[in-house]
């Protein structure tokens, strides 16, 4: 059986049959069709025209005026702060979530999975249409003026889908394990708080930190619930290029976005290697990787 | 650490266990309350007020809304004939959205997860995470740079003659389709590569030797172990694609509006909170009624297809 299944396989490559040919061609025709406009943007980004649309003369010019803009910095200063003020609150909730689901999943886990499910598949229109008036009521007409700053609104909106693909990804970690090495702690009467830090942590760490730099990127990413709760004077990058479609696009947007790509790519690409430096969880394989890295 | 973990595991002593398991329960069922919190605070809360709004009315002109007398009439103001145009559009662009897309990412999916080499597999998967990963935003703006009637590729046509004048396509309900079908692609593409790569090479060998052409173990093997993936990617790409507003309000104009930009409208230029609501509300009802008529759909056909087949497999051993 073995044999003549080592001997089939190279005879079997070696002669491409006109199925696997289209089948080659239809991938790199999807690939092609999936780079092109981001190959449009990174290309437009080097145009020195007045408009983004019209290609004039290549250059660098529209890097050093997005530099110079104000408005530009300010929007990336808010959109990394954002970010990172998202990925801290999505790890706290998602982690302890994470390890509360795998280790003690009571009564209520069940309905929690189906609460984190809906964060997820909720239209983001929905939800920031929903959280417009919550924070108008809570901040304007209760009082609670925290929920007034914009840097604060735009955290806890985009913390709430970032916190259950924390959990999600520290749940499928914790799965792979047993809880052996917790219990002989324990029974070193080594105390709760000792436990988690010295054992816990150290097992999930993979998971927890690809978990973080997810929650960063999609915060970065996040356009129509921001556009929606944000407040004058805090606007994050993304909403800034929204409203800037209104009246036209400059090509310093192009050279920005490019720039926060290369940051994007940077920071999936650290996750992406501590998932595969991780032998036992789910993160293991190609497959594994997928499912966590879209988060579903 | 991990290779400690792997080791540890002894026979649990009998009374030692469940005294540890005891000692360990008190602190970690806590964990789940904050996360518990903040949805019920920021989700549920949130939402529960939209739908106390959608029962209310907007009282003037400059006042979003008000509760102090309840009917069902927005949801008959949102069901008007201007709502439910844009509404039956926005069904059909999510539907055949999804179609193509599950049309253009089967195949795609199969020749990553089957034919290519294990050793291409990662490096094709991580050229389908950047896009994914690339702003939404961004991308849509790449192809209305692209689709414009003086843009590149309408030169480029016009210049091998291939259209009599410029590329007419921004701003319809064309270009939406376009832009819908390339910003979902990925999450189509992503569960079937999980599907297909799950499917065990054995299972398609034992089928030939069982006398299957290439074709009836296309049928009866791969296509239904990989149907998970597809109702996956279905509803992955359905639910988020019926209240897109980014890729209509870049790519489509008055021409090609969708539900989510009259949801938008109501609570930005409308500022008419309580109508807005009700759409909101109706949005939902839609999303989620249609993913459980075509997920019991599928369920149905899945259950036809597995009769069918074992009342072939038998007739097949006979002959």
């Amino acid at each position: 059986m073995t044999d003549t299944a080592s001997v089939s396989k190279p005879v079997r490559r070696r002669r491409i049959r006109p199925g696997d040919a289209l089948l080659n061609v239809w991938g790199m025709l999807g690939l092609l069709f999936l780079f092109f406009p981001i190959v449009v943007i990174v290309v437009f980004s080097f145009n020195t025209g007045r408009t983004l649309q019209m290609f004039e003369g290549f250059g660098v010019d529209a890097y050093v005026s997005a530099m110079n803009n104000p408005a530009i910095v300010n929007a990336i200063t808010v959109s990394l702060i954002t970010a990172a003020g998202t990925a801290v609150v999505a790890t706290l909730l998602g982690t302890f979530a994470g390890i509360a689901l795998t280790r003690r999943p009571g009564w209520w886990a069940p309905g929690l999975l189906v609460l984190l499910g809906l964060v997820m598949v909720t239209p983001e229109i929905v939800s920031a249409i929903s959280l417009l008036p919550w924070f108008v009521t809570l901040g304007v007409d209760w009082g609670f003026d925290a929920f007034n700053i914009g840097q604060v609104r735009l955290i806890i909106a985009n913390s709430l889908f970032a916190s259950a693909v924390v959990t999600f990804i520290v749940r499928a970690r914790m799965t792979g394990m047993n809880e052996f090495l917790e219990e002989a702690a324990a029974d070193l009467y080594a105390p709760p708080f000792r436990r988690f830090t010295d054992i816990t942590l150290p097992l999930i760490r993979p998971a927890v930190i690809s978990g973080a730099l997810l929650a960063f990127t999609l915060s970065l990413d996040n356009t129509v619930v921001s556009s929606f709760v944000s407040v004058a004077g805090s606007t994050p990058w993304p909403v800034y290029i929204f409203a800037s479609l209104k009246a036209s696009l400059r090509p310093d947007i192009a050279a920005m976005s490019t720039l926060m790509l290369v940051l994007t790519l940077i920071v999936l690409a650290v996750a992406a290697l501590i998932l595969r430096r991780d032998p036992t969880g789910e993160g293991g394989g190609a497959a594994g990787l997928t499912s966590a890295m879209v988060g579903r | 650490m991990t290779t400690l973990e792997g080791r540890a595991a002894p026979t649990p002593g009998t009374a030692d266990v469940p005294a540890a398991r005891r000692r360990l329960r008190a602190p970690k069922g806590l964990g789940a309350l904050p996360i518990s919190v903040w949805i019920l605070l920021f989700f549920i809360l949130p939402f529960g007020l939209v739908v106390w709004y959608s029962f209310g009315y907007k009282p003037g002109l400059y006042v979003t809304h008000a509760n102090d007398v309840l009917s069902l009439d927005r949801y008959g103001q949102a069901a008007s004939p201007a709502f439910f145009s844009i509404f039956v559009r926005t069904l059909k662009i999510a539907v055949t959205g999804t179609v193509i897309c599950l049309a253009i990412a089967f195949p795609m999916a199969y020749w990553m997860a089957v034919k290519l080499a294990p050793k291409w597999r990662g490096i094709v998967l991580a050229l389908i995470l950047i896009p994914y990963w690339t702003n939404f935003l961004v991308r849509t703006i790449g192809w209305q740079i692209s689709l414009s009637p003086e843009g590149f590729v309408s030169k480029t046509l016009q210049w091998a003659h291939l259209t009599d004048g410029p590329l007419h396509v921004l701003y319809t309900s064309a270009a939406v389709q376009l832009g819908v079908v390339y910003n979902y692609l990925p999450l189509m593409i992503l569960p079937l590569y999980v599907a297909l790569e799950r499917l065990d090479p054995k299972l398609l060998e034992a089928s030939r030797d069982l006398g299957g052409t290439v074709w009836s173990t296309f049928w009866h093997v791969t296509i239904p172990l990989s149907m998970p993936g597809v109702t996956a990617g279905m509803l992955l790409v359905f639910v988020p694609l019926m209240g897109d507003y980014i890729t209509p309000t870049v790519l489509g104009g008055a021409s090609g509006s969708m539900v989510g930009q009259m949801v938008a409208a109501q609570f930005q230029s409308a500022q008419n909170w309580a109508l807005g609501s009700a759409m909101a509300v109706l949005l939902m009802l839609a999303i989620f009624g249609t993913s459980a008529v075509v997920g019991a759909a599928l369920k149905v056909v899945g259950a036809i297809a597995t009769a069918a087949t074992s009342l072939k497999l038998p007739l097949k051993e006979n002959a």
